[in-house]
């Protein structure tokens, strides 16, 4: 058995190997790209998974930058190993599915050279434990995500999109990167370890900075409120990075920030006040945009944006575990929505729901597996995201203002009843269009795994305590224990509420043509979700703004040699008289 | 009223630096240009000079402008040279005839 600093190195230097083989292959033997890159991610994913019996609190490697940039150093604890198998696993998977919905696509060598790349640097962003690589790491996701959005390059839209996400991603760079350096400032290290065991000697002011630098970071990246007009946006992409992306990467690495330094944050005032508020109203914002939506894919990108709100307002109420586990959750089950969509998408050949129907005859298989993610994600017992969702409402029924648990009960009807829309617009009712056959061979072995873990991945959230333990996380305080025991814990009187409000959902879409006078009354709210609730025209309004602004500048920009010596005696002048004013 | 060595240096340093740049302000000639970009290395080379004399190290500011004598030849070759495909190109030397590169 190698050792853990091997594993965590191989982890990521896998996919990163794999990716420039592929790419190396070149184009004109596809056969060859998809099987190697097949072979690299579940290779990637043996090694993190094997990190999972090694993890340890303490720092491997050391390897030295140079006094600006610390040591490289990896934390394979429960934490940063889960998020690493995650992004490997689920990653894997989505390579799988790939080899048939890529199937005579050009430039494989592109597209799965970025996957590989996409992968490693996840796995990067969550074992580095120095502040200024985890930023390194972040920043080569975005620039990863940037590129597989836009991987249909003569599609305006999909490059639109990728710029959209690129731009957004790095608004939140600005903020880890000034924690980072703020960190480095004051501490002399980037360290993570260090400064969770010595944040309170920062000055209150400066952690403050730090805190929600960080949790802009955390939203931007995880396309939280007010940045989540992105992640819909990004559903240009092909298929399987829409399931990369929502599953496995990229968005998870917001709640993993937030998870990771909320020791040091929850002191700060305010914080978490404001990590609940963000979560919260995303959580209900996104559900009410999925319940307009038409299109498959953005019905669940809006899913994704409301589910990680979830996750986000359980670190807020304190509830690092119940965030953890529906990150567990929602990866399996929406990685399983993703592809089975993926799927529908490629027999139909359309992502409009509106020209679908009726498809579960043509395509019975696809049918069962989406049915069990769609279930999950609606919070139906006993499948994974019932248990977790429950979490996540117990963490703040207790620890967040009464106010946000009634926004997150009406957000968990909400899902419901979007969830049992989609599923009913896609697979019963009148067929709009034709399917040609069921899911390839490849797309079956991806998806079961899948459909599998959906209905069963609950019962691990024993060892899933004891991997995020005080063991190896020293400052979160989970406390270790049996599944019995946390199953049990959620099941209570709050929890039959929660149920009532799910099944109220469903029923709400059941008696649909009765409520039509509801629907009326509630007109505006819907025409307002349709309009991303004004978002976009904000957007919009920042990039006329900004492009105006450098229209209006253009001026100063002569190109006559006299105005430029101008302006430079000018500077000379003004720095003269800074130095003889300063001495 | 005696004028010390280094204060009439400075003068002199002061003043090409001046004329230098008067000279690129108000000129729309290139080989002007070239001209006044001359008159301020010489200026900034007096300057090495005199500091090297100030600091009680004569050698470091001669090798110093040594080196820029070096330097500044080049740059007036290369320059003089595009003046004259300049000139041969576009027919004028006027810089703001020339100032293509705005919209």
């Amino acid at each position: 058995m190698p050792s853990i600093e091997t594993l965590a190195i191989l982890s990521i230097a896998i996919p990163w190997l794999g990716a420039l083989v592929v790419w190396l292959v070149r184009d004109h033997r596809p056969a060859l790209q998809h099987g190697l890159s097949v072979a690299f991610a579940l290779a990637g994913g043996v090694a993190a998974v094997a990190m999972i019996p090694q993890r340890t609190e303490a720092n491997v490697l050391g390897v030295a930058l140079g006094s600006a940039f610390g040591e490289l150093t990896f934390l394979p604890d429960g934490l940063g190993v889960f998020l690493a198998v995650v992004a490997t696993v689920v990653g894997s998977l989505a390579v799988i599915f790939s080899v048939d919905y890529m199937r005579g696509e050009r430039q494989l060598g592109r597209y799965y050279a970025l996957v590989l790349f996409f992968i490693g640097a996840m796995v990067g962003l969550v074992l580095s434990s120095n502040l200024l690589l985890v930023f390194v790491f972040w920043e080569i996701t975005a620039f990863c995500s940037y590129a597989l959005i836009s991987f249909y390059n003569d599609d305006p839209k999909a490059v639109a999109a990728g710029i959209k996400a690129l731009i957004m991603t790095q608004i939140g760079g600005v903020g880890l990167l000034g924690g980072a350096l703020l960190l480095y400032v004051y501490q002399g290290t980037y360290d993570v370890p260090t400064f969770l065991a010595h944040a309170n000697a920062l000055p209150a002011g400066v952690l403050a900075v730090m805190a929600f630098g960080f949790l802009v970071a955390a939203a931007a990246k995880s396309a939280q409120f007010p940045f989540q007009t992105w992640l819909p946006d990004a559903m240009e992409a092909p298929t399987p990075i829409s399931a990369l992306i929502h599953a496995a990467t990229m968005v998870n690495a917001g709640v993993y920030l937030l998870a990771r330094f909320y020791p040091a944050f929850e002191g700060v005032p305010n914080w978490r006040l404001a990590v609940i508020v963000v979560g919260a109203v995303t959580a209900l914002l996104a559900a009410l945009m999925a319940i307009v939506s038409n299109d498959l894919k953005r019905v669940l990108a809006h899913s994704t944006v409301s589910q990680l709100g979830y996750m986000v307002y359980a670190v807020g109420s304190g509830g690092i575990f119940a965030s953890q586990f529906h990150l567990l959750s929602h990866s399996v089950f929406k990685a399983l929505l993703f592809l089975a969509a993926g799927a529908v998408i490629h027999a139909v050949g359309t992502r409009d729901m509106r020209q679908m129907g009726g498809l579960g005859k043509q395509m019975p298989f696809t049918r069962v597996v989406f049915i069990i993610g769609a279930l999950a994600l609606a919070g139906i017992p006993v499948l994974n995201g019932f248990w977790s969702k429950e979490l996540v409402l117990e963490a703040g029924l207790m620890h967040a203002p009464i106010w946000s648990y009634v926004l997150m009960l009406i957000g968990a009807g909400l899902t419901a009843f979007y969830t049992y829309r989609m599923v009913t617009m896609v697979f019963y009712g009148e067929a709009h269009g034709h399917a040609h056959g069921d899911a390839g061979t490849a797309m079956k072995i991806a998806l079961a795994p899948l459909a599998l873990g959906a209905l069963s991945t609950w019962l691990l959230a024993g060892p899933f305590a004891k991997l995020l333990s005080a063991e190896t996380l020293p400052y979160h305080g989970i406390e270790a224990a049996s599944t019995f025991h946390i199953l049990e814990e959620v099941i209570s009187l709050p929890t039959l509420i929660a149920l009532a409000v799910v099944a109220l959902g469903l029923l709400a879409w059941v008696f649909r043509s009765k409520l039509a006078g509801l629907g009326r009354a509630l007109r505006g709210l819907g025409w307002a979700a349709e309009n991303s609730f004004g978002f976009e025209a904000i957007n919009r309004g920042i990039v006329r703004g900004v492009s105006g602004a450098a229209e209006g500048l253009r001026i100063t920009q002569t190109g006559l040699l006299n105005w430029n010596v101008v302006g430079i005696v000018a500077g000379l002048l003004i720095v003269i008289a800074i130095l003889a004013l300063g001495a | 009223m005696t004028l010390s060595l280094p204060a009439l240096a400075a003068a002199a340093v002061l003043g090409l630096l001046g004329i230098g740049v008067a000279g690129l302000l108000v000129t729309r000639n290139l080989i002007k240009v070239v001209v006044g970009i001359q008159v301020m290395t010489k200026g900034g080379m007096l300057a090495m000079v005199l500091a090297g004399y100030l600091s009680g190290r004569v050698q470091t500011g001669a090798a110093l402008a040594l080196t820029v004598i070096v330097a500044d030849t080049i740059v007036s070759v290369v320059a003089l040279a595009f003046a004259v495909q300049v000139r041969r190109r576009f027919g004028t030397l006027d810089l703001q005839a020339l100032s293509t590169l705005r919209r």
